[in-house]
């Protein structure tokens, strides 16, 4: 790895760590979902620090440059969370619309009731 | 109180629906309705409430399968035996309705209220989109639906049980071709279908073009692949044995 490659990976890992802690700081991401933005970034950092593991594991992989690794992995990890991302989104839109059908559902009993009560009172 | 309920969604339809709701109201007094109001963003609420409509009235818009899933719970927990969807906007006849409630009785579980049974298909580019459907689905099911996209359908008691409590059961034609793969007794009646009142349809080129996509990727691939839950497993199909 060049150390140009080395010192990009080292800010835009320091950037997403900035970013996401004051995220949190203002009450806007969960630290759930912090915790693999910290984690990603902090695995970027290792490997600029210590290329000497980003070469092993590439070498490992068979891959042509630890260059290449990096990104490999960057991709791997970044289309993982997407995945998970996209159940999460899934699983929410079925949230929202039990709870919009229930709200429907609940205010035409009230309606309904009260729309009786009111024909009681007008027979008294 | 009726055993059947005419479920009318509703999304941006002021112009149509005291027209539709009022001649159910009037001429088809035996039957229930609710009009499901799906987050309208014109006075379609409004309109309903002012007559005195019985209303469903959803507060964030959901879509077609969201707005008419709710009218189905609706269906499921106020007892009703049959469920028609029904659209707000003039297209469907209510003459028709008792025909296929007929039918219904005969012990089927959808009853598509059909533009093709007897009547022949128009060659358009619309009905080339149709016509790519019922292949699809006779292909997965062997089953012949001739007019897999007409929105006027009827549901049995236990369909609408199981269409209001599970996900991924839009009113669509791939709902029906898995419904039909596991058993279900699908059938068509002759219908005829007015142009909506007013208002443009939803169907543009584009829409048409993602709307076939998705029918033809999820009843080709993705049905065959469904789990359909224990619960209703037994329950479709047991007549026919």
């Amino acid at each position: 790895m060049t150390t140009v490659l080395r010192v990009i990976l080292i800010l835009m890992s320091l950037l997403i760590l900035v970013v996401m802690m004051r995220k949190i700081r203002h009450a806007k991401a969960k630290i759930e979902d912090s915790m693999f933005w910290v984690a990603f970034a902090l695995l970027l950092v290792i490997f600029s620090v210590f290329p000497g593991a980003a070469d092993w594991l590439s070498d490992l992989v068979g891959t042509m440059s630890t260059a290449n690794f990096i990104y490999l992995l960057v991709i791997f990890l970044l289309m993982v969370k997407s995945f998970f991302m996209s159940m999460r989104i899934s699983q929410l839109e079925t949230r929202v619309k039990e709870l919009v059908q229930r709200i429907a559902l609940d205010n035409n009993t009230l309606e309904e009731q009260m729309k009786e009560m009111e024909k009681k009172e007008q027979e008294k | 109180m009726s055993d059947l309920l005419i479920i009318i969604p509703a999304y941006n339809e002021e112009k149509n629906i005291e027209c539709v709701v009022d001649r159910l109201r009037e001429e088809y007094p035996q039957f229930d309705y609710i009009v499901v109001n799906d987050g309208s963003k014109d006075s379609t609420a409004q309109i309903c409430r002012k007559n005195g409509y019985r209303l469903l009235d959803l507060p964030v818009n959901l879509g077609l399968a969201g707005g008419f899933q709710a009218g189905l719970k609706y269906a499921w927990e106020h007892h009703y035996t049959y469920a028609i969807q029904f659209d707000g906007d003039g297209q469907h006849r209510p003459e028709y309705i008792q025909a296929m409630k007929d039918k219904m009785a005969e012990g089927y579980d959808i009853v598509i209220g059909s533009r093709f049974v007897t009547e022949k298909k128009p060659r358009t580019m619309r009905m080339l989109g149709s016509n790519m459907i019922s292949l699809a689905i006779r292909l997965t099911t062997g089953t012949r639906i001739k007019d897999p996209t007409s929105g006027m359908r009827m549901f049995s008691r236990k369909m609408i049980e199981e269409f209001a409590l599970s996900l991924n059961y839009g009113p669509e034609p791939d709902t029906v071709s898995y419904l039909l793969k596991q058993g279900a007794k699908v059938t068509e009646v002759q219908v005829t279908m007015d142009e909506r009142i007013a208002g443009v349809s939803y169907l543009n080129p584009v829409n048409a073009v993602k709307y076939m996509s998705k029918m033809l990727f999820s009843i080709l691939l993705v049905q065959n692949f469904r789990k359909r839950d224990k619960k209703y497993r037994k329950k479709t199909g047991e007549e026919q044995v």
